[in-house]
This record gives structure tokens, C-alpha cells and sequence, in this order.
């Protein structure tokens, strides 16, 4: 497999804030990557960083093989970034043929307007006219007019509504398809989960986690059973509390709740041991949750 | 070289599509010499001679203003938008996206000398020998660089609206001191010492030697390139300095 991008021991530090703290991956071809965390962990100084907008600190960062600000990594690399802005005064046709013009080998003029999913008028319009929607569009076709393997969209459907997102994603998907990498930032797990391959999970500056979206939702998705007492005993609680796996026993909602690394040997031993409880439940926490949960231990375990 | 001629398209048609391009430097300048030749006349001596000192004031007055306010603030506005951090993930290099920029600007100079100057034979039939007509204009265009330096200077600002507040105010204070509106003679005794260290003024005082048959002073020459080095000096000292935040 081909590798695109490779992260070796990268940090920035902002005056004596310490925004990124010694990543390190490796992504290959293909692959659509999401970088995932809250507000403020980092994520777009890391895609700065691999944008060569920023210079690290610290580590090297080689995308095809050489140096971010190398004009043939350039050439082969499209990015929409987080404020889409245009030129003024120039129509988005005439935007559109001027970013083109700077590449080697561009998509052609007619994919371009197919990709802006704008109407004949609208290109004709000038471009800072458009609406927010409509400019991000033409931003994605921006991002697209080199043809580029290697596309970068931080936080893409920010502001975007709910059929714009699909239509996003399933043009990313379609990239894919193409065999381009994309990279992409959110900081919704669910965005995360739905559309990448593979999850970057960082949290204040550093990766906490990377794996497939499955991977990290074992990782991070709290497990639980829960039942009804049959019989109140006053050592039930204490029981439950004992079985193998369970790290937490607690009242919700009239239920007892029993949070588990591993749901099957939990409910295996509760049946075994046959323990006055009955209507047994397996529960699944919602991922949001988890995630919110997650980040918020790691800020305490500080 | 096809990259340079798209950029520079792009930026021209910016600049036609302008519309305060279009009044500031092209429709003000001439009002303001049909007024001050037409109207009131405010020279002193003969009326020709300064229907064509007035007309260089005008023609350097408006090339200063579009150096010094088309270019800084349009410098701003495409940094804070984010314009300029786009077209540095593109393989654009850097010095094309600017040289586009200067000779899109040298163009726009180009344009308002050749419209002023028609101007002034349209209303007051101003006629001079070829040869000193095109030095006016070589000297004007030449002569704008501190101006386009100063712009660069204020392109480093943070935002629009600082940006067009402080070249609006040095764009009127050079000009009114730099005797462009009026003869620096009028204006009382240490005004006109400063006004002659100023680049306004030797800038129109180049010009208004020429019309006179006369070559620029070496004062002249030596004060704008001055002003030009200092000014470049800071805004790249200055651009260095943002960059490493």
C-alpha cells in the first residue's frame, strides 16, 4: 500500500501553549480518515501543519515522500479549509478557471460545475454574492480543480444542513471510490463514524486513540445490564457489584445498572450464580455520550 | 508565463469591476480639475501653465490613492477572508500571485494617467510636446512605488476597516501637504517644510518640473527612493514577524 502521508513525532507549541503534542501516523492510499476531538484539540493546527501553513515545532511531516511545501505535493493536494472565501469580483466561472489554471493536470471545466452543484445563473453570479451553502460548494470544487489524490476538508459541513451533508458525504465517498485519500476533521462522532475508514481521535493536542470506527467505539461505548430486583436482599447490590467484569453498579430509572467491559461473561456468571433479579437487559450507551464522557475523563485524569 | 497572464486577467478584472476604483481615482481627480481650473481659479500666474501644473497634481493624486488604497486594503481583506491562506495550498508560487498583483496595479496606474491626462486636453486643451507628456507619465508611473510600498505597509494591517480608516487618512494628508490640492506655497511656512520631505511632494514636484521643461530634481528621485526602501523594509520586517506566530 502506498503510503500518502506520514506524521513522525510532530509538535506545536504557540507562545508556551503546547497546541499539538508528538503525533505520529501514517495514512495510505484510499483511506478516508476522519480526525476527531472537541473544540480546541488541536485539529486544525495538525492539518495546518500538514498543509504547510504551519511549520512544526518539532517532527517531520512528508506527504507523497517530501516536504508538505514541495510544489509537486502542491500539485497533488486540495483543501477546503474552514472559512471558504473568494476572490471578489470575479464570477465563479472566472474563479473557477483561475484555480485551474494553476494546476498541472485540472479536472475538467464541466465536472468543476457538475461538483459546485450550482445552477447555469449562478456561475454566471459573482462569487462573494453566493450564500453560505452555495459557497461552500464552490470551495469543495475548488478543493477538487487540481485533481488532486490527497484532499483535506476541515470541519466540511459546519453550517451545512441536513441534505447538503449527504450530499457532501456521498461525493466524498465517491472520491474514495476514485482511490483518493481524503482527510477530514469533525468533532461529531457520529460524522466520524458514518463516513471514515479509520479514526484519529485527539484530545488536548495529542492522539488518544486511532483505529477503525468500530475500534474506537468499543473503546469508548460504555457496556451495561441491566435488571429489575426479583427480591430486594440488602447484600444484592454487593452481589452484582462482585461479578466478573463489572466496574460500577448503580440506581437509574427504577433499574439497576451494571457497567461491564465484556456483556457476555457479566451475563453468563449473573445467570449462573442465579441472583434474585429478573427482565435482564443489555444496554448500549449512545456513542455522543461515550465521546463527550471520554474526553471529559481524560481532562479529569489530568 | 500562462500563470502570470491568468493572474494578472483576474486582478484586471477586478479592478475594472471596482467601482471605487472608478470614482476615487478616475471621476474625482477630474472633478476636482475642472473645479480648481474651470471654476475657481486658484493658480497663480498663467492660466496654462497651470491648467498643466494642476493636471499632474491631479494625475499623481489619483495614482497615490489607488497605490496606497486599492492595494493595502485589498491585501487585508483577501488575508482576513482567508483568500491568501487558500492560495498558499494551491502550487501557485508565492511571487507570481504578487507580481500579478503589482502589474495588475501598474495597469490601473497606466489606465488613470492615460484617462486624466485626457481629461485635461478635453477641458482645458492642455497641450505639451510628446516627449514631455510621456516622461510625466513614466515619471508617475515609476514615482508610484514608495505609494505601492506604503499599501504593502498597510496590507499588514489585522482589519478592513483599520486598514481603510488609516490610508484614508494618510492618503488625504499627503495629498493636502504635498501641495497636490493646492500650490504648497499657500500653506503657512512650517507646513511647507514639512511637506517638501514629504513623498507626496516630491512625487508632484517631479512631474511639475517636467511640464516645465525642466528633468526632476535629484532631491526628488533620492527622497522617494528613500521612502520606497524604508517602507519595504518594514512591511517585510513586519510580514516576517506574523508569520512566525
Amino acid at each position: 500500500m502506498e503510503s500518502i502521508l506520514e506524521v513522525n513525532q510532530v509538535s506545536k507549541t504557540f507562545k508556551d501553549k503546547k497546541a499539538v503534542n508528538r503525533i505520529s501516523f501514517r495514512i495510505d492510499k484510499g483511506d478516508i480518515i476522519a480526525i476527531l476531538g472537541p473544540n480546541g484539540a488541536g485539529k486544525t493546527t495538525a492539518i495546518s501543519m500538514m498543509l504547510g501553513l504551519l511549520e512544526p515545532t518539532e517532527g517531520t511531516i512528508r506527504l507523497f515522500g517530501k516536504p508538505p511545501k514541495d510544489r509537486t505535493v502542491r500539485e497533488r493536494t486540495g483543501a477546503m479549509l474552514q472559512e471558504v472565501s473568494v476572490m471578489d469580483r470575479l464570477r465563479v466561472k472566472e474563479v473557477l478557471e483561475l484555480v485551474r489554471s494553476y494546476y498541472p493536470n485540472p479536472l475538467d471545466m464541466e465536472t468543476l460545475v457538475r461538483l459546485t452543484g450550482l445552477a447555469e445563473g449562478d456561475l454566471k453570479r459573482f462569487a462573494e454574492k453566493l450564500s453560505g451553502g452555495q459557497k461552500r460548494n464552490l470551495g469543495f470544487a475548488l478543493a477538487m480543480a487540481g485533481n488532486p489524490d490527497l484532499l483535506f476538508f476541515d470541519e466540511p459541513t459546519v453550517g451545512l444542513d441536513i441534505s447538503a451533508r449527504r450530499r457532501f458525504w456521498d461525493r466524498v465517498r465517491e472520491l474514495a471510490a476514485l482511490g483518493k485519500t481524503v482527510i477530514f476533521t469533525t468533532h461529531y462522532l457520529q460524522e466520524a463514524d458514518d463516513n471514515a475508514d479509520r479514526i484519529l481521535l485527539f484530545h488536548q493536542g495529542s492522539i488518544v486513540a486511532d483505529g477503525t470506527p468500530e475500534e474506537i467505539k468499543s473503546r469508548i461505548v460504555k457496556r451495561a445490564v441491566s435488571v429489575l430486583p426479583r427480591d430486594e436482599g440488602p447484600d444484592l447490590r454487593e452481589k452484582l457489584r462482585r461479578l466478573p467484569m463489572v466496574s460500577e453498579c448503580y440506581d437509574k430509572d427504577g433499574r439497576i445498572y451494571l457497567a461491564t467491559e465484556d456483556t457476555d461473561v457479566t451475563l453468563a456468571a449473573l445467570f449462573a450464580q442465579n441472583l434474585g433479579v429478573r427482565d435482564i437487559r443489555t444496554e448500549q450507551g449512545r456513542l455522543d455520550e461515550a465521546f463527550e464522557q471520554l474526553t471529559l475523563n481524560l481532562k479529569e485524569a489530568k | 508565463m500562462k500563470l502570470l497572464l491568468s493572474q494578472c486577467k483576474a486582478e484586471l478584472l477586478r479592478v475594472f469591476r471596482n467601482p471605487y476604483y472608478i470614482f476615487w481615482s478616475l471621476l474625482m481627480p477630474v472633478m476636482f480639475y475642472f473645479i480648481f481650473t474651470r471654476v475657481v481659479n486658484a493658480g497663480n500666474g498663467e492660466p496654462a501653465e497651470w491648467a498643466a501644473h494642476y493636471l499632474m497634481s491631479m494625475t499623481t493624486f489619483s495614482v497615490m490613492g489607488s497605490a496606497i488604497m486599492t492595494l493595502g486594503i485589498r491585501l487585508v481583506q483577501e488575508r482576513s477572508q482567508g483568500w491568501t491562506t487558500f492560495m498558499r495550498v494551491t502550487p501557485l508560487p508565492g511571487w507570481i500571485y504578487f507580481l500579478g498583483k503589482m502589474i495588475g496595479q501598474t495597469c490601473m496606474h497606466l489606465i488613470s494617467i492615460l484617462f486624466i491626462f485626457a481629461a485635461g486636453c478635453l477641458i482645458n486643451g492642455v497641450s505639451l510636446p510628446a516627449l514631455t507628456w510621456i516622461s510625466c507619465g513614466l515619471w508617475i508611473l515609476a514615482g508610484s512605488l514608495p505609494f505601492l510600498a506604503i499599501g504593502t505597509l498597510i496590507g499588514t494591517m489585522k482589519r478592513a476597516d483599520t486598514a481603510s480608516g488609516v490610508s484614508n487618512g494618510v492618503y488625504l494628508a499627503l495629498a493636502v501637504l504635498g501641495g497636490m490640492w493646492m500650490p504648497i506655497e499657500i500653506l503657512p511656512k512650517f507646513m511647507q517644510l514639512i511637506g517638501k520631505w514629504l513623498p507626496s511632494y516630491n512625487y508632484g514636484n517631479g512631474a511639475w518640473e517636467i511640464i516645465r521643461g525642466q528633468a526632476p530634481e535629484w532631491r526628488n528621485v533620492l527622497i522617494l527612493l528613500g521612502y520606497f526602501l524604508l517602507f519595504m523594509v518594514l512591511s517585510t520586517y513586519i510580514r516576517k514577524k506574523q508569520e512566525v506566530v
